[in-house]
């Protein structure tokens, strides 16, 4: 297990990171709403600046307020450190950006958010960095892609929107025998259901817009350090290994070691790139995670209450759910997730893709949006929305059907999730009757 | 950098900047099962500020490689080679709970290589519970877990970092867990000459205690430094990590004692 505090997790996300300061005592976390920082003296700016003391220097770096998030984020992970960033999807882009340079190689599963996918497929292939994707847990393929210039396995802990789990013992062994670290996305999970850190994974990387924040006000993203891969044995990585020109020099590795990569992160993507989290969203998203484990037991018991219920129901075609019975990632699920895999789910109704779109226009209660984890029930048709750019076969590959609701289901009470679904069903089944 | 000490490959940090034998000099000794890293938020600064700094790996830990030490006299004789090795021709030497016991014997057995000894979160016996040995026998990271409980402060507990962002309890736990604490504990453990060896130390000598160090208590320092006339300090609020929980106000009063004793020079 790894560890970064001696408090219960329920402790740590209401406590740790802060102690009520001394200027006013101010109970909850403040807002510094401030770009930067006054120096004691000349002196004192200068060693700051080259990291001989530990301290706040421009808010695009670090930020009390952040920093608080940060370090709570990484106590209930598991880490040696995190950076909160401007977005989930700036979370990745920094992780990619921070160990892969033109001419290296990324092994990504197939079973990804759409975007992610998008990211890794075009974005960083303009800056020459390749990425090969793979069926989710099929070890034999994993193997097959990685190459001498592979820096990095990613996948999800629960897959979007298929809901894969994934193999996070297995895939990362298959890395760590090749020297390369695992990087998990796990947003659908949250600490409060898997760490992936005890699990064999390097790096996790959360949207914590999602359950974390909780509330959908705040948009978000955080990397936490697992501090445990060794950059040096591994061969691969010179960036943290070698040199550093910007920076006098420093050698990440020698210097901070179980944290060389939060403090390349820093140094680098935070100050070059300045995907920097807002310290205002900082501060809701703390709100959020001060009751992520109250929420995510409701979320999990509301989830699994509506899945049962809509296995009932005729208008629906098929669920999944990653620990439902005749799923095949269930024994997977009951090891890595034995509070619940979370509250995703999704179903195919009726009448097919007409059939999905009365369903969800008819919906009160339920918000059609492109997000999750919010406290309130969301719904999503994916086809036509967030993996709307990907090609039919990738969508196949992804794991996603043309009449495939999601849902994201939330922590209202179960019957008037229920109700509502009930509505949806009954305009589905007249779209249905029609054709 | 590296060099080769009694034929092994050992790395010494020099703070960010090429170690410069001709500059005063500072050896800072990490304690039980850590390394180099301890003194991260103190090297950097006193390289860049007219200072040459060495912060080894003791054999077997972390980056250096060799056969971990079994006691302490060893440790103080393998600092002496150490320095001897570098070719520079005394230093002042700062060590961390079992850090400053390995220096107590440096200053036993080589004082001559020395100009100065500083001892942090330390006393003149660090005496080890057994379950603790115990633990350490069949698992460093079980280990490391009970130390670093009692180790860090109460801030430190609360997750707080003097780096933003950081969690110091899994970065020592990350360290520890690879290194060979057993051997360590038990050398400390074993060290019972403390209070022989500090009648026979003629050197400027300072302390650097935590208010609320659970292992290596204030009485416990307070009483050794009066056997050792040495100076002390006390830091409020921290406890035994003071160079990693409170690495400001530690390189603080280092800068005040060291600089003191060069500025008299």
């Amino acid at each position: 297990m790894s560890r970064s505090s001696y408090l219960k997790p329920d402790t740590v996300a209401l406590h740790t990171g802060y102690v009520p300061e001394s200027d006013h005592g101010s109970r909850a976390v403040p807002i510094y709403q401030t770009t930067s920082y006054v120096f004691e003296s000349v002196s004192d700016g200068s060693s700051l600046f080259n990291v001989e003391q530990g301290g706040h220097i421009y808010s695009r770096i670090t930020n009390p307020t952040v920093a608080v998030l940060e370090q709570r984020i990484a106590a209930l992970e598991g880490g040696s450190g995190a950076i909160c960033t401007a977005s989930g999807m700036s979370a990745l882009f920094t992780v990619f950006i921070t160990l892969c340079s033109a001419g290296d190689h990324i092994v990504s599963a197939t079973q990804i958010y759409g975007s992610t996918a998008t990211l890794l497929k075009h974005t960083i292939k303009r800056l020459g960095i390749e990425c090969s994707f793979v069926p989710v847990n099929d070890e034999q393929a994993l193997r097959a892609a990685i190459q001498p210039n592979t820096k990095m396995v990613f996948c999800e802990s629960i897959g979007n929107p298929g809901l894969e789990i994934s193999d996070i013992p297995g895939i990362g062994a298959i890395a760590h025998e090749v020297g390369i670290p695992l990087v998990v996305d796990a947003t659908f999970a949250t600490p409060s259901l898997c760490r992936p850190i005890d699990h064999g994974a390097d790096i996790v990387v959360h949207s914590v817009t999602k359950w974390m924040g909780g509330h959908g006000v705040a948009i978000g993203g955080a990397i936490v350090d697992g501090g445990r891969f060794d950059w040096a044995q591994s061969g691969r990585f010179p960036e943290l290994t070698e040199p550093y020109a910007p920076f006098h020099g420093i050698r990440f590795w020698e210097e901070f070691g179980p944290s060389a990569l939060a403090m390349k992160m820093r140094a680098e993507s935070m100050r070059d790139v300045g995907a920097s989290m807002s310290p205002h969203n900082a501060f809701l998203i703390l709100q959020g995670i001060e009751t992520l484990n109250l929420r995510m037991k409701q979320h999990v018991a509301n989830a699994k209450a509506l899945l049962e219920w809509l296995q009932q129901q005729e208008a629906v075609v098929w669920t999944n759910y990653p620990d439902m019975a005749s799923n095949p990632s269930h024994e997977l699920a009951q090891t890595l997730f034995p509070d619940g895999a979370g509250s995703m789910l999704c179903f195919g109704v009726v009448g097919g893709r007409a059939g999905g779109a009365a369903f969800i226009d008819s919906l009160q209660l339920a918000s059609n949006l492109a997000n999750v984890g919010d406290a309130r029930t969301l719904v999503l048709h994916p086809g036509s929305t967030t993996h709307s750019r990907l090609t039919v076969d990738d969508m196949k590959a992804a794991g996603i059907s043309e009449d495939m609701i999601r849902v994201s289901v939330g922590i209202e009470d179960i019957a008037d999730i229920k109700a509502d679904f009930a509505r949806g069903f009954k305009a589905a089944e007249r779209v249905a009757g029609g054709a | 950098m590296y060099i080769d000490v009694r034929a092994q490959k050992t790395y010494a940090a020099t703070g960010g900047k090429e170690f410069d034998k001709s500059l005063p000099t500072i050896m800072f000794v990490h304690g039980s099962g850590l390394d180099h890293r301890s003194w991260a938020l103190q090297t950097r600064w006193f390289a860049y500020n007219g200072y040459s700094v060495l912060a080894p790996d003791l054999p077997g830990h972390s980056l250096s490689a060799g056969e971990p030490l079994e006691s302490i006299e060893e440790m103080g004789d393998w600092l002496a080679d150490f320095i001897r090795a570098v070719g520079v021709d005394q230093v002042h030497a700062v060590g961390h709970s079992q850090g400053f016991l390995d220096v107590l014997e440096l200053a036993h057995q080589a004082p001559e290589l020395l100009k100065s000894i500083t001892g942090i979160g330390t006393a003149g016996a660090i005496p080890v519970n057994p379950a603790l040995i115990d633990a350490a026998r069949n698992s460093a990271g079980d280990a490391a877990e009970m130390l670093l409980m009692w180790g860090f402060g109460p801030d430190a507990q609360y997750g707080i970092s003097a780096v933003p962002g950081m969690q110091p309890i899994a970065i020592g736990r990350q360290i520890m867990a690879r290194n060979p604490l057993y051997q360590d504990l038990v050398a400390c453990a074993n060290y019972e000459n403390g209070s022989a060896v500090a009648k026979t130390i003629d050197l400027p000598a300072q302390l650097i205690l935590a208010r609320k160090d659970r292992l290596t208590p204030v009485k416990a320092g307070m009483a050794f430094a009066q056997e050792l006339n040495a100076t002390v300090t006390i830091i409020e609020r921290y406890g035994h990590m003071l160079p990693i929980e409170a690495p400001r106000q530690t390189l603080l009063k280092l800068r005040e004692l060291i600089g003191g004793l060069e500025q008299a020079a």
